[in-house]
């Protein structure tokens, strides 16, 4: 029993060395989005699995980017927030910044963010150690995922259109076409995308690459 | 906080409107090579100085990042212009990974204007994104007096050194990698592909490199999309970078399962192609000789020439994969390159020539060399003629059969195996079937003396087809090598006449004979020396000729021929080089271009590869408008081709 257990914490190890490995995955859209778990802002334990039945949007955040930064500074990031949650998503802002780099937040200052940009998302993930943003191959902030109610990755990429470029910090955002406000009904319809993939754009996801 | 740094460097921008500008992490300035005042065409150069730490971005800046924006300030008369972009370098920030610059860089940019504009003064806004562990974007508007400036020498550096045109490539999905094949243009320690294109691959710190050839070399990039159409980029060896740019050819998705099924019906159909026919005659005669009655006999006959093809399928796919593991470009038809492959064919196909016409029998001959007994159930005969057939087909190419075996030179062993059997199955099917339905026999004509005159008769596709190889070697190699070859086939006939026609002593005597002359041959054949000359009414191929033409709207229709494939030949007789094509190429100003590859050709082996082939025939049809070039049949007719082109 005593060899079974320690055998057990032995692999547990192994497996814990092996996840924190730094590959990126590359998710397939159409097929089963990766699971996850993570602590949220208030310290609650959230899983992907909570919202079964229900469709949910992944953004890839980091306040201190200032492509992130422009989209909530004029507001748009919110406002699609809120088309989702009108729409029935669960938004998840997911935080993959490590300690001491650049995004990286505290419970507090992620909640206080929350409050001072008049931001919705439905929780607040904290991903300090990169695992789920390289499950999910998030390479820039901000990186958006959409999965259905079935738990089917069904977009990833960027925002909108405007893609990479200087161009981004004088092109407008009413002019663009955002992927995900656009997209909303079909993810809902369960149907395959007309865009389902495209280049993110933005400042690379800080992980600690040291 | 951005904005604080957005502000505070317009500010200074418009404070100094100088030259040059610190943004913040960087020093930009703007340079020139421009000599006189009389230059309708000259060089800028927007120079920057970054902090040590600090990078910007290549055009496709990797993972995460921005290309810089520049935007000109300029009159009418006068045009600016990007002319490449700097070989970038990898930045890697685990796990991702992104493409740019470090320290000092110089983007060129070519100005062109009429010389009646009083050009004195050239300026622009230079965007940036700067990057450390974060990112700033930083501006810097920049203005040069061209009145006052110096030419710069460090902007004629970064001109020269700047990513040449234009190395080849090859690239072919293979699972979820893309192999990208390239021809080195010189000596390299390490190399790694640059894509311009986003999203099409996962990039990696390492690419993996093996060399094929002395200078050939293959790198592979793991894809991150299941479909690539094209892609382009630099290729950076050592640093130096060669631009590139293709099409690939898709697929078009054939599956493991459709190549089988391909290979079946291709073997099926090449026991028709006029190479093989008298061969699969023979036997044919041989079972109808052997009656109706005897059903067990017919069976193990057929069994045992089944055996014989199959186990030479077998051996041919083993063999190249052999060959290809040694990373060697291969294809079907390939060991027609070698004129000591197609000296011993001719020799072969005279010699059955020359028995069958004066029917000697050679096997009871030197069975009796071996021993007075015949031994009346040996299917060793069965099985070499079944061994025979396969050599003598290897010069053919059937419909289908080019499509699969193409494929499976391109997959893992697991998938080559069953596509070379199932080829093998298809042109044993016949016999197959034979084996087991042996009382089918009965069905053919009764065993005649008609079978003697139709033996004879066969005799002549069989000299024809040695007339056919002895063409071929010629054109290989020299008329002095086809004199030598020829007496070695006279020998080769006086020895089967001396082992059928003596007994005893003078038997060994023909044996001896053969064997002497056969060593003389093989050292007296010359390797492949004649550099094939092109026909004057087709254009050469090379292997960038078909973006080249796509780039110019030009039409064309490429001929994959060699002069050892037979498909090729009637091809060429049947459609290409009928006046009515030809008229129709000239009037529909359709480019033709042959793609010979009668003797050894790397190029022409990627080209093939390019479509998934290995074997020729091959034609390929384009015009504008067209979004890919199409395959035009393996097999063609005059109507058939006009038609396919219309």
């Amino acid at each position: 029993m005593k060899t079974i257990l320690s055998s057990f914490i032995f692999l547990f190890f192994v497996a814990h060395v092996f996840s924190a490995e730094i590959v990126l995955q590359n998710p397939k859209v159409n097929e089963k989005a990766p699971l996850f778990s993570a602590v949220n802002s208030y310290g609650e334990r959230i899983n992907l699995t909570d919202f079964q039945g229900q469709p949910v949007i992944l953004e890839w955040s980091n306040h201190e980017c200032p492509y992130v930064a422009r989209h909530y500074e004029e507001e748009n990031m919110q406002s699609v927030q809120k088309m989702a949650q009108e729409e029935g998503f669960v938004w998840l802002t997911i935080i993959s910044s490590t300690p001491g780099e650049q995004g990286h937040v505290s419970p507090s200052l992620a909640n206080d963010l929350t409050q001072s940009r008049k931001a919705h998302p439905s929780h607040v993930l904290l991903d300090e150690s990169g695992e789920i943003g390289m499950q999910y191959g998030a390479k820039t902030t901000p990186h958006m995922y959409m999965i259905d109610d079935k738990g089917l990755l069904r977009y990833k990429g960027a925002i909108d259109d405007i893609g990479m470029g200087m161009k981004f910090f004088s092109a407008s955002f009413a002019n663009a076409t955002n992927y995900v406000a656009t997209q909303l009904s079909d993810v809902k319809r369960n149907k395959k995308l007309a865009i389902d993939n495209t280049v993110a754009y933005g400042c690379s996801v800080k992980y600690n690459y040291d | 906080m951005k904005n604080i740094f957005l502000t505070l460097s317009i500010l200074w921008c418009a404070v100094l409107l100088a030259n040059p500008v610190e943004t913040g992490h960087a020093k930009a300035s703007l340079i020139t090579n421009l000599q006189s005042s009389s230059q309708e065409s000259f060089y800028v150069g927007v120079r920057l100085q970054m902090q040590d730490g600090w990078h910007t971005y290549w055009e496709n800046p990797g993972d995460s990042g921005s290309p810089f924006e520049a935007t000109w300030k300029t009159d009418a008369g006068v045009i600016i212009e990007n002319v490449s972009w700097p070989t970038p370098q990898t930045i890697p920030y685990p796990p991702l990974m992104t493409f740019g610059y470090e320290g000092d860089v110089v983007f060129p940019f070519q100005v062109f204007r009429s010389l009646d504009t009083e050009l004195t003064e050239i300026s622009l806004d230079f965007d940036f994104l700067i990057c450390a562990d974060i990112c700033i974007p930083e501006q810097a508007t920049l203005t040069l007096d061209l009145t006052s400036a110096s030419s710069s020498d460090l902007l004629d550096q970064a001109i020269d050194n700047l990513p040449t045109k234009l190395v080849k490539t090859t690239s072919a999905i293979s699972g979820d990698e893309l192999k990208v094949v390239f021809q080195s243009p010189k000596e390299f320690s390490s190399a790694y592909i640059f894509p311009r294109e986003g999203n099409l691959f996962v990039y990696t710190p390492n690419q993996a490199i093996t060399a094929i050839e002395d200078n050939i070399f293959e790198i592979t990039l793991p894809l991150a999309q299941e479909e690539v159409e094209s892609f382009s980029g630099i290729i950076s060896l050592d640093g130096q970078g060669f631009q590139f740019e293709e099409q690939i050819a898709s697929s078009g998705g054939m599956s493991l399962w459709q190549a089988i099924l391909f290979a079946l019906i291709g073997g099926l159909i090449l026991n028709l192609m006029p190479c093989v026919f008298p061969v699969i005659s023979l036997k044919v005669l041989s079972f109808v000789s052997m009656g109706g009655d005897d059903h067990a006999k017919i069976r193990n006959h057929a069994l045992a020439f089944v055996g014989g093809v199959m186990s030479t399928f077998l051996s041919i796919a083993t063999a190249l994969m052999i060959i290809r593991s040694t990373g060697s470009m291969i294809g079907w038809g390939y060991q027609l390159q070698s004129p000591v492959v197609v000296g011993i064919l001719t020799l072969i196909m005279l010699g059955i020539g020359m028995i069958l016409l004066t029917n000697i029998n050679v096997a009871a001959g030197l069975t009796n060399i071996g021993s007075s007994v015949q031994n009346r159930n040996d299917y060793s005969g069965s099985f070499f003629t079944g061994v025979l057939a396969v050599v003598v087909a290897s010069p053919c190419t059937a419909p289908f059969m080019g499509a699969a075996v193409g494929y499976a030179l391109l997959q893992p062993s697991f998938a080559t195996l069953p596509i070379f059997l199932s080829l093998g199955l298809g042109f044993a099917g016949p016999y197959l079937i034979l084996a087991i339905k042996p009382q089918w026999i009965s069905s053919l004509p009764k065993p005649g003396p008609w079978m003697e005159t139709l033996k004879q008769f066969f005799a002549f596709p069989m000299i024809a087809t040695a007339l056919w190889l002895m063409w071929v070697f010629m054109v290989q190699t020299s008329g002095d090598a086809l004199i030598q070859l020829l007496i070695l086939g006279l020998s080769l006939g006086l020895a089967i006449w001396m082992i059928a026609a003596f007994e005893g002593r003078w038997k060994w005597v023909g044996l001896i004979l053969t064997f002497i002359a056969s060593i003389q041959i093989f050292n007296n054949l010359p390797n492949n020396t004649n550099e094939i000359t092109q026909s004057a009414d087709a254009d050469s191929w090379n292997l960038s000729i078909e973006s080249d033409l796509q780039a110019n709207n030009q039409a064309y229709l490429i001929n994959f021929t060699a002069a050892w494939c037979i498909t090729c030949q009637t091809n060429e007789k049947a459609a290409l080089a009928r006046t009515s094509v030809q008229d129709y190429l000239a009037e529909q100003n359709i480019k033709y271009i042959k793609a010979d590859w009668t003797n050894r050709n790397e190029d022409i082996a990627i080209g093939l590869a390019k479509y998934e082939r290995s074997g020729i025939p091959l034609y390929i049809f384009w015009k504008p408008g067209m979004r890919n070039s199409k395959i035009l049949p393996a097999v063609l007719t005059e109507d058939l081709l006009i038609r396919s082109m219309q």
